[in-house]
């Protein structure tokens, strides 16, 4: 094609390309023509036509940086958080307070979180998703960076009435995770009678660990309904031991703590049988977890494994075991 | 997931439209809003755009009329193209009755149109479900722009490049001036709600 041809061909599709608002590819055009331009000697004009394509590609840089550099999740008027809240709160069989933090979460999602945090806050009146609306607002505000923020909130709650020491613990370790992750470090206010030694230090193992948040790009994509809800509370575990000298045993213990598919179970150094079989990586594929409500079968992980070294427990073990199936 | 409200005799489902940034989605709905106002059950709303980009999502609700005595809703939305925009778009795919994916025809495109579908399929999976079991239409959009002399690719190369394994129903299109769009629409409509017939019956 003559070059000629050419350039106007490229210039047509420059154009067109920036009217459909592709500008990397308008841009991209315009180079090759200015290329074809400067390999021409003999196109009349070459030079005012080269100044020309580059005020074009000068005006498209600056929209390339407009756009790169506008919020890309701009807050939007009531009524549209109202939508928002309205589309994706889950209909059909959601209960109210599902469907509220469904709602709240969306709001969250795309980026509303004055909005979300409103919402969330009035779900901590709700017994059965205060925790989770706990987590969610500390989630907003680590997402927004305001890691005090979160602090003082879980701050204020360790003086709010509506709050059980347990809800507080959970929230505490939760919040000191993400903390720990981002490399904040603050200090969160503990009560005195808030845990022992030893279930410290078995509460800290269940804490979402560093290597658990770093798959997620963002802490809103952690963002669930209620933890308790999506998992039953599980009260006991029946362990079938599958390998050694006890394998097929089946031996019950009571769960200590639980957070979401993770639990924990102290065994007394008494069961050195058990306790040689049950190593950290060991799978347990018949398991029964025992529930209110159901008994369920299925199968789960050991991920760690800690000697107790002080208080009433001292010397016995603590096992934290991942479920992964049910 | 399409909502039943057998009290009430309604039924509730979403379509979605996806592809890449700038391929047509938001001009379909526009054109959808402009052309059957009858049927429009409220406005269209754009949640939110810079310019002429959506950011967050498009959002029609549309009323069919009656299948086997029950009142069809249909709720219409668009997701954000560019790439940046992932979270929005799995949000906004979340329990999805049927899907129209707008493909760009120009060459220029051609790479962005297949990571697009490769976003779709992996955002289905997350939710467990799997883009083979989606009704699906595909559209190929801008064949107004062949008339300007500029490079489009073929629709076989774009049906063999996109649905050689979906093997969905697809339409040319020019969204801008409204042609392919009803057909679209209307074969995505027929398949989603053939498919939730057949949960009707499975509920009853």
């Amino acid at each position: 094609m003559d070059p000629k041809d050419q350039i106007i061909s490229l210039l047509k599709e420059a154009d067109l390309y920036q009217n459909q608002g592709l500008l990397n590819e308008a841009k991209e055009r315009y180079k090759k023509a200015t290329d074809i331009i400067k390999d021409s000697p003999k196109i009349k004009n070459g030079r005012e036509l080269i100044a020309n394509i580059v005020k074009k590609v000068v005006d498209l840089n600056q929209k390339i940086n407009q756009i790169n550099q506008a919020a890309s999740k701009p807050t939007v008027s009531d009524s549209k958080q109202a939508l928002i809240k309205k589309l994706f709160s889950g209909g059909g069989g959601s209960d109210t307070f599902t469907s509220a933090m469904e709602g709240a979460m969306a709001l969250a999602k795309f980026g509303q979180f004055d909005r979300a945090l409103e919402e969330f806050e009035r779900l901590l009146d709700v017994e059965e998703v205060r925790v989770a609306a706990a987590k969610n607002i500390v989630r907003c505000h680590l997402e927004i960076e305001a890691l005090e923020d979160a602090a003082l909130c879980y701050e204020r709650w360790v003086g709010d009435d509506r709050f059980t020491y347990a809800q507080l613990d959970k929230i505490r370790f939760f919040l000191a995770g993400r903390f720990r992750k981002l490399g904040f470090e603050r200090e969160l206010y503990q009560r005195e009678e808030t845990v022992s030694d030893e279930d410290m230090e078995t509460l800290e193992m269940e804490s979402a660990t560093p290597e658990m948040i770093e798959r997620r790009p963002s802490v809103l994509e952690d963002m669930e309904l209620p933890e308790e809800d999506e998992f039953l509370d599980i009260n006991s575990v029946g362990i079938q031991l599958p390998e050694g000298r006890q394998k097929g045993r089946m031996v019950e213990f009571d769960v200590s703590f639980q957070t979401g598919n993770s639990i924990n179970l102290i065994i007394s150094n008494k069961e050195s049988a058990l306790l040689e079989e049950l190593v950290e990586g060991t799978k347990l594929n018949d398991m029964q977890f025992f529930s209110p409500i159901a008994i369920l079968n299925g199968s789960g992980v050991v991920t760690a494994k800690t000697q107790i070294k002080s208080g009433p427990k001292e010397g016995d073990y603590s096992l934290d075991i991942t479920i992964l199936t049910t | 997931m399409a909502i039943f409200n057998f009290k009430k005799r309604e039924i509730e489902c979403k379509i979605v439209y996806y592809g890449p940034g700038r391929c047509g989605k938001t001009t379909n709905l526009e054109h959808i809003f402009k052309t059957y106002k009858k049927q429009i059950a409220g406005e269209m709303v754009s949640i939110d755009t810079e310019g002429d980009r959506t950011l967050f999502f498009d959002f029609l609700p549309m009323g069919l009329g009656k299948i086997k005595g029950c009142d069809v809703k249909v709720q219409l939305y668009t997701v954000p193209g560019q790439v940046q925009y992932s979270s929005t778009r799995k949000l906004v795919l979340k329990e999805v009755d049927g899907l129209i994916f707008v493909a760009d025809s120009l060459e220029v495109r051609r790479e962005k149109n297949m990571l697009s579908l490769k976003d779709l399929h992996e955002n289905l999976k997350s939710y467990g479900t799997s883009i083979f079991k989606v009704p699906l239409v595909m559209q190929y959009n801008k064949r107004d722009l062949e008339e300007e002399g500029i490079p489009l690719m073929p629709i076989e190369q774009m049906d063999r490049d996109l649905n050689r394994q979906l093997k969905a129903p697809y339409f040319s299109a020019s969204a801008i001036k409204g042609q392919g769009v009803p057909q679209t629409i209307m074969e995505c409509l027929k398949r989603t709600l053939l498919n939730l017939q057949k949960q009707l019956k499975w509920a009853k």
